[in-house]
C-alpha cells in the first residue's frame, strides 16, 4: 500500500551523470576518475569495500567537497558550480552516513535545520514546523515522534529517520542519496524505510542507495554500480539475489568462500550448569524488565529485538551506562558491579554501538588507536605483554584490511567503515573473558565482515563468552549459538540457531510487537 | 575656575606657617567636649570604600566604634576598594531604612546614591567626600597638608631639581584637588624646581604593585641625575611601591619620595635608616571617623553643624619624626 | 545482592544531582537570603537589584550570543572576554568627549559607540579570519583595549553630568528603571535574533557542531563573525549603562564585570531544559548574580567572601556542566 507523501507533487526525477571524478586527500586518492550514472526515477545501488570512495563521491554530490577534476551533468546540462547551495537548488538531497544532527535540538528543529519555515515577520514558525515534522515522520516514515523531543533522547534509528525526514520534507527532492541508511535500523524499520524509498520512486524521484547489505541492494535497486579503490569497476543491470556473488567478486576482487564461520563446538545443554556470566531478573524500571539468561564459556549469545524492544537499553544496562533498577549480574557465580570504568579490570570488554563517538581518538594515528587497549595493559602487566598485544593488534589491522594502512593517517580521516574496523580491532585485541559487542559490523564491508565473524568465533573457541547485540537477523543466526528474543522489554524466548531461519527470527521479533515486515 | 582661586587665596594665608593648623586643632578639641551625646536607639549605616588600606580601615573603625559607644547600631558595608560596589552598597541603607549614613571616601558615582538617601529622608554624613547632599563632611585639613608637604619636599631636594608626581585623582576627588593644588602652589615659589610632564596616574586598587612598575619605567626614562623626587599627591599607598622600585633600581640616595597620609606602614618605611621616603603628612583617620560619628549625634541632638569639620594633621620630616609620630598616634614603637 | 544494583542506581541519582547542582545551590542561596537578609524582598530592594544589574545583563546577553555560536566548550568554544573592556572603553571615550573635550552627547556617542564595535570587528577578524582560539584572542584584545582606555582617560576617573545620562541612571518608565529597559531592549533584540529567526537557528547549530553545520551547508564563518559583532553592539549599549551607573568612567571597572558576566552567562545554561546557554538564561543569570551581591551586602557578609562565593559558583557551574556531559554518556 503506497504511503502518502506530505508534498502532493514532487518534481520529476533527475538524470545525473558524473564522469571522471577525481578527489585527492593528502596521501590518498579517494576517487580516481570514477564514473557514476543515475537515470531518472531509478533506484541506483552503489557498493564497494570500506574506503572505496562511496562517501567521497556523495559528498562531492552534496557540495561538501569540491572535486579536483571531472564533470557532472544534471539532466544533460553541465553543472558549473558544486557548492552545497547549487546542489540543493537542483533538488539533490543527501542523507549522510554520519548523523548530522545536533544533540540538544528538538526533532522539529532538526528536520527543518537549514530550511526553516518563517512567519510573515521573519520569525520562525515554530508551531507549524513542529506540526509538519510530526506529520511527515508519522505518515511517511511511520515513526510517530513528538516534535519537541530532544535528539539526545532518541535512539540511533530514530535519529536516522529524523535525518531522512529533514532531507525530504520540503518536497523538492529530485535525487535522494542514502549513504548506508539502514546500518542502525532493525528489520521493521528497514521495511518502513524501503516503503518510503519505493514511494519516492513511484513519484519519479531518482535515488542513489549505498549499502553494505547486498541483500538490500539486490532487493531494492534497479541497477548497481560497484566501486573499488576509487574507481567504478562494474555496472550491473537488473540485480537479483542470484547475482550477489558476482557483486562480491567485483567488490573485493576475489571470491568469498563463507561469510559465517563454522562453530568448532556448538554448545551442548550441559554447560549451563557452570555459567561464566549470568543475568538474573534484570530490569531498568522502564524499557525492559525481568531479563534472565546464563551463558557458558565458549558460547556466542545473540540478542535480537526491534527499536523499542529494550535491546539497546538492556545492552546499555549491561555496560553499566544506564543503571538497572532491579536484578543482578554475576560472573563465575559472584555478583559484579556494572560500571564501564571497572569493566576492563574485571575482564569484560565492551564494544559500544556508537564507536565513532565512544571509541575512536579521531586525532590519533590509526596504529595508535589500535594499540590503545594494549597501552593500557602496559601499566598492569609489563613490557612483554605489551609486545604481544602489539603484535596481535598489527595482525588484526592486516586481517581487517584497514585502508589506508599508512602509519600517519589520522583516524578521523578514514572512511566510516574503516573507522569501525580500527575500533573493533582494538577491542578484539584486548585479553578478556567476556566480550559484549553491540552492532559489531555496522558499516563494515562484506570481506572484512567475514574476518570479524571468524575472529569472534576464535575468541569463543579460546574459551571466551561473547554477547552480540544486533539488528541484523542473518548475522545473529550465522554467528551465534543461541539468541534471546526481546519484545517490548520482555525476553520472550531463547532460540537455538540451528533451529530457526532468518525469516523465523524476524517474525519472532516483529509479530508479537504487532508489526509486520513490510515488502 | 572659582574653586582654584579660592584655593590659592587660602593657600596664601596658610603658607605662612602652622598657625592655621593649630587653630583648627583647637576647634576640633572644643567640639568633642560635649558630654551628653547619644545615638541610643538609632541605626547608622557606615559605608567604606574598602578595608584593605590602613586609612580606610581606621576611619571605618573610628566611626563604628564611636557609634556603638554612643549606643547606636551599625549597619556596615565594604566596597572592596571598588567605587562602583561602594556606591551600590548605599542601596542597602535605603532598604534597611537606617536613621543616618556615614559614607567614607568614594568618587562621584556615590553622589546619585547620596541624593536618593536624602530624598528618602536619611541624613548623610561624609568622610573625605564633598557632596551637596551631605549634612557635613569630616576631613583632614587638606589645605595645610598640601602646602606643608610642598615645603618639606622643597627642603628635601634643596630647593631645586626635577620632581615626578603621581596624581590620578585631583580631577575627580575634591580633597585630592586641594592637596595637589596647594603643593604645586608652594613649589611655584621655587623656580628651580621643575614638575615633570606628563604626570603619572596611579590606580585605585592594587596601587603599590602598579606604582612599582610605573616607577621602574620612569627611572629607566630618567637616568641618574635627571630625577630628584617622586611625590604621591593624595595618599601614600602607591609610595610603598615607588620606594621598592627606587631601591630595586639602586637609586636610593638619588631620588627622594614624599606623600601624604602617613599610616603605620609608611611611617615604618620613613623611619628606616637612609630611606628614600623622606617626608609625609600624618592624618588621624581614626579621629576623623570618630568625629563623623559624633557629628551624627550632634545632628540628632539638634545642633547646627558647619558643612565642614577639619581634623588636624601632623607633618613628618625624616626618620626621627616618623618614630615620634608613630608613638604619638598609638601605633606602637619603632627602634 | 543489593550491591550490584545500588551502585548503579546511586549513579543515576548522582547524575540528576550534578545536572541540577548549580540550580540547587543558587536556589538555596537565594532562599537563604530571602529569609535572612533584612528587607531582601522589599520592592525598593528589588528595584535596586534591577537597576544595578543592567550593565551586567547587557554584557551577559551579548556574551551568550558568542557562546551559542561558538559552542559552550569552556576551552575551545566561543567566548568573548573583551566585552567588559570594550564597554568600559566606550564609557571612557564618551566621558572624555563630554567632560574633557566638551562635546555634546551626540558627538560623544558618535566617537564612543563605533570604538566598541571596532573591538568586535577585531575579534571577528582574529577568531574567524585568522582562526585563533576565542579564549586567547579575546583575552588579548581585552588587555589591549584596557590599555587604550587608560591612555584615553589618562588612567583617571572622569565625572560626567548630562541630563540624558542622568535619566538612564535615575529615570524609569512605569516603575521599570530606565537602565533595565535598556537591558530589556538588548535582550529582546538578541533573543529574537537567536531564538526566533532562521539565522539564530543556524547559529545554534553551528555552535553545537561545526561538522553538522557544514554537512547541512550552513554559512559558519559569516554567522560566527556576526555573533562577535552583535556581542560588541551589546557592549556598546552596556557602555551607556556603565557610564550612567557610575556617573562617569573609572579605570578598572571592567574587572569585576568580567567574572560576573561569565558567571551569569554560564549560570543561565542551568535554567534551560536543554542545558545550553541561552539569551534569556543570561539575562536571568545576571539579575540573580546581582541579587546575590545585594543580598550578601544586606547580610553584611565580608566583600571578599562574596567574591569567593561567586568564584565558587562559577566553578560549580562549569564542573557540573562537564560532569553532566560525562554522566550522560
Ligand atoms: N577528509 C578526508 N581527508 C583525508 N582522507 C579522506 C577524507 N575523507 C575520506 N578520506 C579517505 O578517502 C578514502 C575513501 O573514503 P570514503 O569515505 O569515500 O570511503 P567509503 O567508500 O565511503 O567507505 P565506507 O564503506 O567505509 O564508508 C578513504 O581511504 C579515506 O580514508
Ligand atoms: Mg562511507
Amino acid at each position: 500500500m503506497p504511503l502518502p507523501l506530505a508534498a502532493a507533487s514532487l518534481a520529476p526525477g533527475l538524470t545525473l551523470a558524473m564522469t571522471g571524478i577525481v578527489k585527492t586527500f593528502p596521501g590518498v586518492r579517494a576517487l580516481d576518475a570514477a564514473d557514476l550514472d543515475i537515470r531518472a526515477g531509478e533506484i541506483h545501488g552503489l557498493v564497494g569495500e570500506n574506503g572505496a570512495g562511496k562517501s567521497t563521491i556523495i559528498k562531492i554530490l552534496g557540495g561538501v567537497y569540491a572535486r579536483d577534476a571531472g564533470d557532472i551533468l544534471a539532466n544533460g546540462e553541465v553543472l558549473a558550480g558544486g557548492a552545497a547551495a547549487d546542489m540543493h537548488a537542483i533538488g539533490i538531497r543527501i542523507i549522510h552516513q554520519e548523523l548530522n544532527l545536533v544533540d540538544h535540538f528538538t526533532v522539529a528543529e532538526s528536520v527543518f535545520l537549514g530550511q526553516e519555515r518563517t512567519d510573515r515577520f521573519g520569525g520562525l514558525a515554530k508551531r507549524r514546523m513542529r506540526r509538519e515534522a510530526e506529520a511527515f515522520l508519522r505518515d511517511v516514515l511511520e515513526c510517530p515522534l513528538d516534535g519537541q523531543t530532544l535528539i539526545r533522547d532518541l535512539g540511533i534509528a530514530e535519529r536516522k529517520l529524523v535525518q531522512i525526514a529533514a532531507a525530504l520534507i520540503d518536497g523538492k527532492a529530485r535525487l535522494v542519496v542514502f549513504d548506508e541508511p539502514t546500518a542502525p535500523l532493525a528489520a521493521a524499520e528497514t521495511g518502513r524505510l524501503f516503503n518510503a524509498i519505493r514511494n519516492l520512486k513511484a513519484r519519479g524521484v531518482s535515488i542513489l542507495y549505498v549499502s553494505h547489505y547486498l541483500g538490500e541492494i539486490v532487493d531494492i535497486c534497479d541497477r548497481v554500480t560497484v566501486f573499488r579503490n576509487g574507481r567504478h569497476v562494474a555496472v550491473l543491470d537488473a540485480p537479483n539475489p542470484t547475482r550477489t556473488d558476482e557483486i562480491i567478486t567485483w567488490m573485493i576482487g576475489r571470491q568469498l568462500d563463507d561469510l559465517y564461520p563454522a562453530a568448532a563446538v556448538r554448545t551442548a545443554d550441559g554447560i549451563e550448569a557452570e555459567p561464566s556470566f549470568a543475568v538474573e531478573r534484570l530490569g531498568d524500571g522502564r524499557s525492559f524488565a525481568d531479563v534472565s539468561f546464563s551463558l557458558a564459556k565458549g558460547e556466542i549469545f545473540g540478542i535480537a529485538g526491534l527499536i523499542g524492544s529494550g535491546r539497546d537499553e538492556l545492552v546499555d544496562g549491561l555496560y553499566g551506562l544506564r543503571p538497572p533498577a532491579t536484578g543482578r549480574v554475576t560472573r563465575a557465580g559472584r555478583p559484579i558491579r556494572l560500571d564501564p570504568a571497572l569493566a576492563v579490570q574485571s575482564g569484560l570488554v565492551l564494544v559500544p554501538r556508537d564507536r565513532r563517538r565512544d571509541g575512536l581518538v579521531l586525532d590519533l594515528a590509526v596504529t595508535d588507536n589500535i594499540n590503545l587497549a594494549s597501552l593500557d595493559e602496559v601499566s598492569t602487566a609489563g613490557f612483554r605483554r605489551e609486545r604481544r598485544a602489539n603484535a596481535r593488534a598489527t595482525r588484526l589491522a592486516d586481517l581487517l584490511d584497514i585502508r589506508p594502512r599508512s602509519v600517519g593517517t589520522r583516524a578521523g580521516l578514514l572512511s566510516g567503515g574503516n573507522q569501525q574496523k580500527v575500533v573493533l580491532g582494538r577491542w578484539l585485541a584486548a585479553e578478556a573473558e567476556i566480550f559484549l559487542l553491540d552492532e559489531p559490523t555496522i558499516g563494515v564491508d562484506i570481506g572484512a565482515r567475514a574476518e570479524i565473524y571468524r575472529l569472534v568465533r576464535e575468541l569463543a573457541d579460546g574459551g571466551a563468552t561473547v554477547i552480540v547485540s544486533s539488528g541484523d537477523a542473518a548475522e545473529l543466526i550465522g554467528l551465534c549459538d543461541r539468541i534471546a528474543v526481546l519484545v517490548r522489554g520482555k525476553l520472550v524466548e531463547i532460540v537455538r540457531c540451528g533451529e530457526i531461519s532468518v525469516d523465523g527470527l524476524i517474525a519472532r521479533t516483529t509479530d508479537a510487537a504487532g508489526q509486520r515486515v513490510a515488502s | 575656575m572659582t574653586q582654584s582661586s579660592f584655593v590659592s587665596t587660602l593657600g596664601r594665608t596658610l603658607a605662612g606657617g602652622l598657625i592655621g593648623g593649630i587653630s583648627l586643632l583647637a576647634l576640633a578639641a572644643g567640639a568633642a567636649s560635649a558630654q551628653d551625646l547619644s545615638l541610643a536607639g538609632k541605626t547608622i549605616g557606615v559605608a567604606v570604600v574598602g578595608t584593605q588600606h590602613f586609612w580606610d580601615r581606621e576611619a571605618f573603625k573610628g566611626a563604628t566604634e564611636e557609634i556603638e559607644k554612643l549606643g547606636g547600631t551599625v549597619v556596615p558595608t565594604d566596597g572592596g576598594r571598588d567605587n562602583q560596589v561602594h556606591a551600590n552598597n548605599h542601596d542597602v541603607f535605603i532598604t534597611r531604612k537606617v536613621d543616618a549614613v556615614i559614607t567614607i571616601l568614594g568618587d562621584a558615582s556615590v553622589d546619585p546614591k547620596l541624593k536618593a538617601l536624602k530624598a528618602a529622608g536619611i541624613p548623610v554624613f561624609t568622610v573625605d567626600h564633598l557632596s551637596p547632599e551631605a549634612v557635613n563632611n569630616t576631613a583632614s585639613d587638606n589645605y595645610f597638608t598640601g602646602s606643608q608637604i610642598g615645603i618639606l619636599l622643597a627642603k628635601a631636594i634643596g630647593g631645586k631639581g626635577k620632581v615626578a608626581v603621581f596624581n590620578a585623582f585631583s580631577g575627580s576627588l575634591q580633597f585630592c584637588g586641594v592637596r595637589y593644588d596647594l603643593w604645586k602652589y608652594v613649589l611655584e615659589d621655587f623656580p628651580e624646581i621643575e614638575i615633570i610632564k606628563p604626570e603619572l596616574a596611579e590606580v585605585f586598587a592594587n596601587s603599590p604593585e602598579d606604582a612599582r612598575k610605573q616607577t621602574l619605567a620612569l627611572l629607566e626614562q630618567h637616568p641618574k641625575g635627571t630625577l630628584d623626587a617622586i611625590h604621591v599627591a593624595c595618599w601614600d599607598q602607591p609610595a610603598i611601591g615607588v620606594v621598592q622600585a627606587i631601591e630595586e633600581a639602586g637609586r636610593a640616595g638619588d631620588v627622594v619620595v614624599t606623600a601624604v597620609d602617613a599610616g603605620p606602614e609608611t611611617l615604618e618605611i620613613i623611619a628606616e635608616k637612609d630611606s628614600p621616603f623622606v617626608a609625609n603628612i600624618a592624618q588621624q583617620p581614626y579621629l576623623i571617623g570618630k568625629t563623623a560619628a559624633e557629628n551624627v549625634a550632634r545632628h540628632f541632638a539638634g545642633e547646627k553643624l558647619l558643612s565642614q569639620t577639619f581634623v588636624p594633621v601632623i607633618p613628618v620630616d625624616g626618620p626621627e619624626e616618623a618614630k615620634r609620630v608613630y608613638k604619638q598616634l598609638g601605633y606602637g614603637t619603632i627602634n | 545482592m543489593s550491591l550490584a544494583i545500588s551502585a548503579p542506581s546511586s549513579r543515576a541519582w548522582l547524575a540528576g544531582l550534578v545536572s541540577h547542582a548549580a540550580l540547587i545551590v543558587l536556589t538555596l542561596l537565594l532562599a537563604y537570603l530571602a529569609l535572612r537578609a533584612p528587607n531582601f524582598l522589599d520592592a525598593q530592594n528589588l528595584t535596586a537589584i534591577l537597576r544595578q544589574s543592567a550593565p551586567l545583563a547587557i554584557l551577559a546577553c551579548g556574551l551568550s550570543v558568542v557562546v551559542i555560536g561558538g559552542g559552550d566548550d569552556v576551552v575551545s568554544g566561543g567566548i568573548d572576554l573583551s566585552l567588559p573592556a570594550a564597554a568600559v572603553l566606550g564609557a571612557g571615550i564618551i566621558s572624555y568627549q563630554l567632560s574633557v573635550a566638551g562635546s555634546g552627547l551626540g558627538t560623544a556617542l558618535l566617537f564612543g559607540l563605533p570604538a566598541v564595535l571596532a573591538v568586535g570587528a577585531a575579534n571577528s577578524l582574529l577568531v574567524v579570519g585568522i582562526g585563533l582560539t576565542p579564549l586567547l584572542a579575546t583575552l588579548a584584545t581585552s588587555v589591549a583595549v584596557s590599555g587604550l582606555t587608560k591612555l584615553i582617560t589618562s588612567n583617571r576617573r572622569i565625572n560626567v553630568s548630562n541630563r540624558a545620562i542622568d535619566w538612564v541612571r535615575d529615570g524609569d518608565i512605569g516603575g521599570i528603571p530606565a537602565s533595565m529597559l535598556l537591558a530589556l531592549l538588548v535582550f529582546a533584540g538578541l533573543a529574537f535574533l537567536v531564538h526566533r529567526t532562521r539565522w539564530g537557528a543556524h547559529l545554534q547549530a553551528i555552535g553545537a557542531s561545526r561538522a553538522v553545520a557544514s554537512l547541512t551547508g550552513l554559512p559558519t564563518r559569516k554567522s560566527v563573525a556576526l555573533s562577535y559583532g552583535l556581542a560588541a553592539a551589546a557592549a556598546a549599549v552596556a557602555a551607556i549603562a556603565i557610564l550612567a551607573r557610575g556617573s562617569g568612567s573609572s579605570p578598572g571597572s571592567e574587572e569585576p564585570l568580567l567574572l560576573e558576566m561569565v558567571l551569569a552567562t554560564f549560570l543561565g545554561g542551568a535554567f534551560s531544559r536543554r542545558r545550553i546557554v541561552t539569551v534569556w538564561g543570561a539575562l536571568l543569570g545576571a539579575v540573580l548574580v546581582t541579587a546575590l551581591s545585594t543580598g550578601f551586602a544586606l547580610l553584611q557578609v565580608n566583600i571578599f567572601w562574596v567574591s569567593g562565593i561567586k568564584g565558587g559558583l562559577i566553578l560549580l557551574v562549569l564542573v557540573a556542566a562537564a560532569l553532566d556531559e560525562r554522566l550522560r554518556r
